[in-house]
């Protein structure tokens, strides 16, 4: 393996490939933070330019660029609430409090750094464990999938606030993943005849209307006047708040590692299910989503190291581990190599070079985004009456360019009306975005497993990971129940024995 | 009031000015096709097959035709945004839809209200063979397989991609042609069929050899049946539908369409466009890469609409006895 390293290393540091990775970094860069241009888009437009390289440098460039995408989401996603990639959602919500708080350079600079070190334990976990952890992969099929996606639901019994609003925003959410072709039977459901509806009501829509536009149509109100920022300092080593967040780091990063490497189940997801952990292990889960470090942390950590995780099955299998990863995929075809559970084997040049351009790009992040973010951030001096209106051509323009559907950018503004007065309620959003993004893996994959065991609903606890997951599952809003009970009884005994 | 009227009645007849005008102009310029760029639309997901063939035809069709080609991908709905699009676009043959067989399968799913009223299919450029694809370690050959469904009614699980595509409908065509009791589970993305073949979750899953050759070399896939009248001159080895005496042969087609009132000139132009590409060095030597010359892909316009009828008749039959 060393050898294959160093090898690597010679291969990536040749001129013209070092200097393809940079660009490929930049590219990703800018591409990530446009809301709408996402990883899969840049890699399908490069693809063609690759054809004409040698495959080494092409799938280096490739990489690189899909690397550096799932870190940029995060920059416009603290500044202005309008996440550049579906992958930053979670970011936002503790992101852009921080901003608010005029701690945009601290948020920033958790944010680089947790990518940074997401993305590198991704990368080693990568290189050192490719076929132990594609093993483990295959171990989970859908009644696992099910569990995992019912467990990610019920951190929703605690987060901040009303349970019961929780609960009403995750039915929201789990109602619009059902609009659609149903993925079982192909019957539609809720499309009432509109063609553009059967596709289902896609991610980007919903998360750039109900973050970027109600964020716009709250601060054209006026009630929060506008304080420009002059400058915002970036630290990205700032030793206090590494001490504080080191275990978040470590927990999101692995946690990111083994979601990224499911089939089918990508970044987003691992943002989402690692931010949950993070609040579900905080001594202060009330205070995620008003702008606390480890908001920034989990999800950062956990969508950079997935991303290198979905790389995992498909280098050792040939199995995509998510959308870009399957773009990736069609490039090894096109570029004559057969992807397959010897792919690795018989390509160990490339692939260790591969390795190696991605440890290196995870370190060109920490070392170019603080001027490029700086250039983005200097944007918040402009002021909100302009830049508002910025971020709504932004929001449009994205969405449109995602399918060139002006119906996408329809839903857009709707929810963005909707996100606008759910907040004056302090409605939580993040529990309409969990339904959105765990349902429709819950529901089809439930459906999947009686298909595979022919309707006996004992397959969920028979298999060992699905039954773990699951038992933690209950265990978790068994405890969201009978806590507060509890808590009520004695109080109304104390009440009780008082009045007498 | 009046004004409104007035405004209103000078709108419309301007428009319908402009509407007739707009379709003299396209026929009476079919000889100089094509009048502007082109739009080539994907009725499937980025870096998919039917876009990976879509971009590989989009630079030749440009040289071929003197314009700009641009690409869309327009995955929802099984690609039926894509159809209506094609559909609903003007009569210049400058929207083209590549699409695979999910065309006509949604479309007999009725998942896709744009058919071959609406569409006009220009050529044929792909043709796949289905196979029935095992997990090796579960079923030596397809003897063993036939035995074990048979013997165990209702138990037999296979996977595929999509509730109204082609791999289901070869499921129901091998359902319908074997009499065998089994189940089929759709999934949303290849990766995750194969995965499940692949840690033995379950028995087996239809698609094409071309997607699975590195698992065959590693002896963890095994195709053991292909859909074919005859057997696959690579694959000697794997026997037929045919052979053993079903009426059955399938397989997943790429093509191009075009708006069903598009002048015949025009539909004529596009199709020797696209032949003069088949048949040149550059696209062989990428249809040999992605392993899709094991049957002959060419089919011109008119052969090509009696082969979509002919399908989509039978896939209706299927799916209503389902």
């Amino acid at each position: 393996m060393l050898d294959g390293l160093m090898n690597g290393f010679s291969v990536v540091l040749q001129p013209m490939n070092f200097l393809i990775l940079l660009s490929a970094v930049f590219i990703g860069f800018i591409g990530g933070a446009l809301p709408g241009i996402s990883g899969v888009i840049l890699v399908v437009i490069l693809l063609p330019v690759t054809y004409g390289m040698d495959s080494t440098t092409a799938f280096m460039l490739l990489t690189a660029i899909y690397a550096s995408t799932v870190f940029s989401g995060l920059i416009t996603a603290i500044l202005y609430r309008a996440p550049g990639t579906p992958e930053a959602v979670m970011t936002s919500f503790d992101g852009y409090p921080m901003t608010q708080r005029g701690e945009a350079g601290k948020a920033l600079g958790i944010g680089i750094l947790s990518s940074a070190v997401g993305g590198l334990v991704g990368t080693i976990a990568l290189i050192v464990f490719t076929p132990m952890l594609a093993s483990i992969a295959l171990k989970f099929s859908s009644p696992e999938f099910f569990a995992l996606a019912v467990l990610g639901l019920t951190v929703v019994a605690s987060l901040g606030g009303s349970l019961l609003l929780g609960l009403i925003g995750a039915m929201i959410g789990l109602f619009v993943a059902s609009v659609g072709i149903d993925p079982m039977t192909g019957t539609l459901r809720y499309t009432f005849g509109n063609l553009n509806l059967a596709g289902g009501i896609q991610l980007i829509p919903i998360i750039v209307g109900m973050f970027a536009i109600s964020e716009v149509l709250k601060r054209a109100q006026g009630n929060a006047p506008h304080t420009p920022i002059k400058k915002v300092k970036i630290r990205i080593f700032d030793m206090p708040v590494i001490r504080r967040i080191r275990l978040t780091l470590a927990r999101s990063s692995i946690l990111g590692v083994a979601i990224g490497i499911l089939p089918g189940i990508g970044a987003s997801t691992a943002a989402m299910v690692s931010y949950s952990e993070a609040m579900r292990w905080s001594r202060n889960p009330k205070e995620f989503g008003k702008g606390v470090p480890e908001g920034i942390a989990a999800p950062e950590s956990a969508n950079n190291a997935a991303a290198m995780g979905a790389l995992v099955p498909l280098f050792a299998l040939g199995i995509p581990g998510s959308g870009t990863t399957a773009v990736i995929l069609g490039a090894f075809i096109m570029h004559g190599l057969q992807p397959g559970p010897s792919f690795m084997t018989n390509n160990g040049d490339l692939i260790y070079a591969v390795f190696v351009g991605l440890l290196i790009v995870n370190l060109l992040i920490l070392a170019f985004s603080k001027p490029f973010v700086a250039v983005l951030s200097r944007m918040l001096n402009i002021p909100y009456s302009a830049l508002g209106p910025i971020i709504i051509i932004c929001c449009v323009v994205g969405t449109y360019s995602v399918q060139n559907s002006m119906f996408d950018v329809w839903l857009m503004l709707g929810f963005g009306v909707l996100g606008f007065l759910l907040e004056k309620i302090n409605f939580p959003l993040v529990a309409i975005i969990l339904g959105v993004v765990l349902g429709p893996i819950a529901e089809s994959e439930f459906r999947r497993s009686l298909g595979m065991s022919q309707g006996d609903p004992s397959i969920f606890f028979s298999r060992p990971i699905s039954a773990t997951l699951l038992y933690i599952a209950i265990t978790v809003v068994m405890l969201a129940i009978i806590v507060p009970l509890i808590k009520y009884l004695r109080k109304r005994s104390a009440r009780l024995s008082d009045a007498h | 009031m009046l004004d409104k009227y007035k405004f209103a009645a000078i709108g419309i007849l301007g428009v319908s000015v402009a509407a007739v005008s707009g379709t003299t102009l396209a026929s009476s310029e079919a000889s100089d096709y094509p009048s502007g760029n082109i739009k080539a639309l994907v009725a499937a997901g980025a870096g998919g097959g039917t876009d990976n063939f879509t971009r590989q035809v989009q630079p030749m069709l440009e040289k071929r035709l003197d314009t700009t080609v641009t690409v869309i991908d327009l995955p929802t709905a099984s690609g039926a945004i894509a159809h209506q699009r094609t559909a609903n676009s003007a009569p210049d043959g400058q929207t083209l839809d590549f699409s695979s067989s999910t065309l006509i399968t949604s479309l007999a799913a009725g998942q896709n209200p744009t058919g071959l009223d609406q569409l006009t299919p220009v050529a044929r450029m792909q043709s796949d063979v289905m196979t029935l694809i095992v997990n090796p370690d579960k079923y030596k050959n397809f003897q063993e397989f036939y035995d074990y469904a048979k013997n165990n009614p209702g138990e037999v699980v296979i996977g595929g991609t999509a509730a109204a595509s082609p791999d289901k409908m070869a499921f129901l065509g091998f359902k319908d042609a074997s009499g065998l009791d089994m189940n089929f589970i759709p999934y949303d993305e290849e990766g995750s069929v194969s995965s499940n073949v692949l840690s033995g979750n379950i028995d087996g899953m239809f698609g094409e050899i071309s997607s699975i050759l590195g698992y065959m070399e590693s002896g963890k896939m095994k195709p053991i049946l292909v859909f074919a009248d005859k057997r696959l001159e690579d694959f000697p080895g794997i026997p037929t539908t045919v052979e053993k005496g079903w009426d059955l042969t399938d397989g997943n087609e790429r093509g191009v369409f075009v708006n069903a009132d598009t002048p015949k000139e025009t539909v004529a132009a596009i199709e020797s466009a696209l032949k003069d590409i088949y048949e040149s060095d550059k696209y062989q030597d990428y249809a040999s890469k992605v392993h899709l010359d094991y049957r002959e892909g060419w089919m011109g316009s008119d052969a090509y609409r009696k082969e979509l009828k002919t399908d989509l008749k039978q896939y209706k039959r299927l799916l209503n006895n389902e």
